[in-house]
């Protein structure tokens, strides 16, 4: 059937295809289809994957019209969908806490939900209904701003693959007995949680993320990861507590992780692992370790200076190299430990992968001018070292550049670019 | 060529699969290409076919020559490990350039062949041409058929802040409407073809006098029905106090006191305000009655009273309709198409009672 120009071109392929379109729309469009035609009356409704942003509903200047309106629109496409939903995703800054909200999830545990992500508006936070624990085949699950707190009984979820908590509030040893119960746990991304100290127990994890105030993170079973990232901030009360600390958080936290392939810290992350015993010779060896980005590393702490050639030296296969320095601005009369670049670093060393190195926020310190010979002199196949000096050293500037050109390369293709605003 | 030299290119020759679409035609592609496809890979480790013309791989049915030739093309391309991201992505975008119906075509066959990411690719591609049109321009690219009525149009995600049993009401009219209409296409159909209008008022006549087995008899007596039930509960419901201008109306069949009551909604908001003082309930078994789901099965003397009924009603219609056709054209454009004067007393009382 069709109209004089030609035969329908579209209402009849299969619904695997239509669903696939649709689901590529913004849920209104997909929605609207319903009038084209009788044959797409109904197609919609049963499309597996539902994403609601905040482009949803018309928008308007007041706040609880529009958040009451997107609340009944979603309670009415439910409603009127037919059959299994397999993603269901909500990201509105404007829809808070409601109860409506517990009798979409529920209804999405009588349907077979995978993957659910909640990012619900800056409010009081979502209490994340026990019907949750329910969804047995959840695969994916994103939480930002709420309240989770799994029953006693609560076996884990046995398909979750990947875990995010963004501010949600919940025990440690809920989070840890969560991520220990679900043994297919790929990916765990765990923001802004507060002074946590944990265990990590997922033979499968391959990717991490954290972000916030960790009191101590131990990395107890993670035999597979393969990368990892981690912004840590870092409260007086917890700087003190690691002064105290005697254990060596570098093996805790690096120690079983042979697989790495990228580490990106941030912040107090360095300064972390430089906490504790020094390690000494790595008992590990990072063979696939190709990327290691490290920032806010403070070249004045011999510790922390320690802790990057450490991981340099122990990756055999490192390709990319990025650091950013959070020195102050140096006082000259300081005399630093040169001599522990001699016995740390030997001339046989060698960085035999290493192609891109990149240092940002130099104030030309010492100790960075020494890592920056080293990294020259061991490094036969680097392509090109950027250096980024920090704004506010613009007359330490020229004494850097002078001292970069008596550095001998090992690569004759090395290109220093120095980057001047 | 000779055979040395052959001997010689051998290193380079590729090894061919046959393909064979729909149509017959046969055609030879390189087996890395053809390969590409996981439905011809799977075809070869099962079968062994594809490595002669006699034996070539049959594809499916949704795949044409030309269709196969840019699938060719795409598999051609990809099947290359070399390509970085970004040369794939820009092959993808200057691929995917083609007419509407061409790109329909493509995904189906893709689909067809199970090659995932050229489906997700057209998908993608026709949702881009989907987002953002008005529904007009959908159909108009898609060549869909506009054959919802105004009832199924009425959206109930989109009258979000309506009053629930307003819409309902709608959506009840409407569909009175749309069976109203589609009765009376019937009829039109009749005028025109002259066999065939004989044959149909015979139908009609011989239904009205109680005849068994018409799939029409039954909705016919289904409305009648319903109209009894209805007369019963009209006090209950109140309608008329919508049509309090129209009390001759009152007895008329259902159909029509519906447009009136549209009409009345539509065309004045306190006529529409008196129907929010309807009961809630009182909807709930109109809907039961129109989706007619009920068993109708009527015993004779129920039938010949519901035959007097009609014919009844049928006299009233023939003496009120120059009236009742201005009452029905009232306020809103309609899209019913007059009932036409010149039928007879039988036929009107069919479309009148749909």
């Amino acid at each position: 059937m069709g109209d004089a120009l030609g035969s329908d071109l579209i209402s009849d392929l299969p619904q695997s295809i239509v669903e696939s379109i649709l689901v590529r729309l913004p849920i209104r469009d997909a929605v609207k289809t319903s009038i084209l035609s009788s044959k797409w009356r109904y197609k919609w409704a049963s499309i597996t994957q539902l994403v609601f942003d905040e482009k949803c509903v018309d928008s308007c200047s007041d706040r609880d019209v529009v958040e009451k309106s997107v609340v009944k629109f979603i309670t009415r496409l439910l409603f009127l969908h037919q059959g299994p939903i397999h993603k269901f995703q909500i990201t509105i800054s404007y829809l808070q806490s409601c109860p409506e909200i517990d009798q979409w999830i529920l209804f999405l545990s009588r349907n077979d939900i995978k993957e659910l992500v909640l990012e619900l508006g800056e409010g009081e936070f979502f209490r994340i209904p026990s019907c949750l624990f329910n969804c047995k085949k959840l695969s994916r699950l994103e939480l930002f701003r709420c309240e989770l707190d799994p029953p006693l009984s609560f076996k884990g979820f046995l398909c979750l693959r990947s875990l995010n908590l963004h501010q949600v509030l919940i025990s440690p040893d809920a989070i840890e007995g969560l991520i220990s119960n679900c043994p297919l746990l790929e990916s765990l991304s765990l923001s802004y949680f507060d002074s946590l100290a944990l265990s990590i127990r997922a033979p499968n994890l391959k990717y991490l993320y954290l972000e916030g105030e960790f009191r101590d993170i131990c990395l107890d079973d993670t035999p597979l990861l393969v990368e990892i990232s981690v912004a840590m901030y870092m409260t007086d009360d917890i700087a003190e507590h690691f002064e105290q600390s005697a254990s060596c958080n570098f093996l805790k936290f690096l120690g079983g992780v042979p697989n790495l392939e990228r580490l990106v810290g941030h912040i107090y992350f360095t300064k972390y692992l430089s906490i504790g015993n020094d390690p000494g010779c790595l008992p590990i060896i990072y063979k696939n370790l190709e990327i290691i980005e490290l920032n806010q590393v403070s070249f004045e702490d011999m510790k922390e200076i320690l802790v990057v050639l450490r991981l340099i030296t122990s990756s055999p296969n490192l390709k990319e190299l990025q650091i950013s320095g959070s020195s102050n601005i140096p006082s000259a009369t300081d005399a630093p430990d040169l001599d522990f670049w001699e016995k740390e670093c030997s001339s046989k060393c060698r960085l035999s992968h290493l192609r891109v190195v990149q240092l940002t926020d130099m104030c030309g310190v010492p100790h960075e001018m020494e890592l920056i010979k080293f990294l020259l002199a061991s490094s036969p196949v680097l392509e090109t070292m950027s250096i980024i000096p920090c704004v506010y050293v613009v007359e330490s500037q020229l004494k850097m550049l002078t001292e970069l050109v008596k550095f001998r390369r090992a690569s004759a293709k090395a290109e220093i670019v120095f980057v001047r605003e | 060529m000779s055979e040395a030299s052959m001997a010689v290119m051998k290193p380079e020759m590729k090894s061919y699969i046959w393909l064979k679409t729909v149509d017959g035609s046969i055609q030879q592609v390189e087996q890395d290409v053809a390969m590409f496809c996981p439905m011809i890979f799977q075809e070869i480790l099962k079968t062994g076919m594809g490595s002669s013309k006699t034996y070539a791989i049959s594809l499916p049915q949704r795949v044409n020559p030309s269709i196969l030739g840019l699938i060719l093309d795409y598999c051609r391309f990809h099947q290359v490990p070399g390509h970085s991201n970004k040369e794939r992505k820009t092959f993808d975008e200057k691929f995917i350039r083609m007419d509407t119906k061409k790109l329909c075509e493509l995904t189906s066959a893709a689909d067809s062949l199970q090659l995932k990411p050229l489906v997700d690719l057209t998908s993608r591609a026709l949702a881009r041409i989907i987002e953002g049109k008005t529904p007009e321009e959908i159909r108009e690219t898609f060549h869909l058929p506009d054959d919802l009525t105004e009832e199924e149009k009425l959206e109930p995600l989109r009258n979000v802040t309506d009053d629930p049993r307003i819409r309902l009401l709608n959506r009840l009219y409407a569909r009175k409407r749309k069976e109203l209409k589609e009765k009376k296409k019937l009829k039109n159909v009749d005028i025109e073809e002259e066999p065939k209008d004989e044959r149909s008022v015979d139908d009609l006549l011989s239904f009205i006098n109680g005849a068994d087995g018409d799939i029409k008899e039954m909705s016919a007596n289904k409305n009648k029905k319903k109209n009894r039930r209805r007369k019963g509960h009209a006090k209950d419901l109140s309608l008329e106090n919508v049509n309090e201008n129209k009390r001759e109306l009152d007895s008329v069949p259902f159909a029509c006191h519906n447009h009136n009551v549209d009409n009345a909604l539509k065309a004045s908001p306190s006529k529409h305000s008196q129907t929010q003082d309807l009961p809630p309930m009182s909807f709930s078994p109109k809907l039961e009655f129109i989706d007619g789901d009920l068993d109708d099965e009527l015993d004779p003397a129920m039938k010949e009273e519901l035959d007097r009924e009609v014919e009844d009603f049928a006299r009233r219609l023939n003496s009120d309709w120059p009236e009742r056709m201005q009452i029905l054209s009232l306020g809103q454009d309609r899209r019913l198409v007059p009932i036409s004067m010149n039928s007879n007393v039988s036929t009107r009382i069919f479309t009148g009672m749909g």
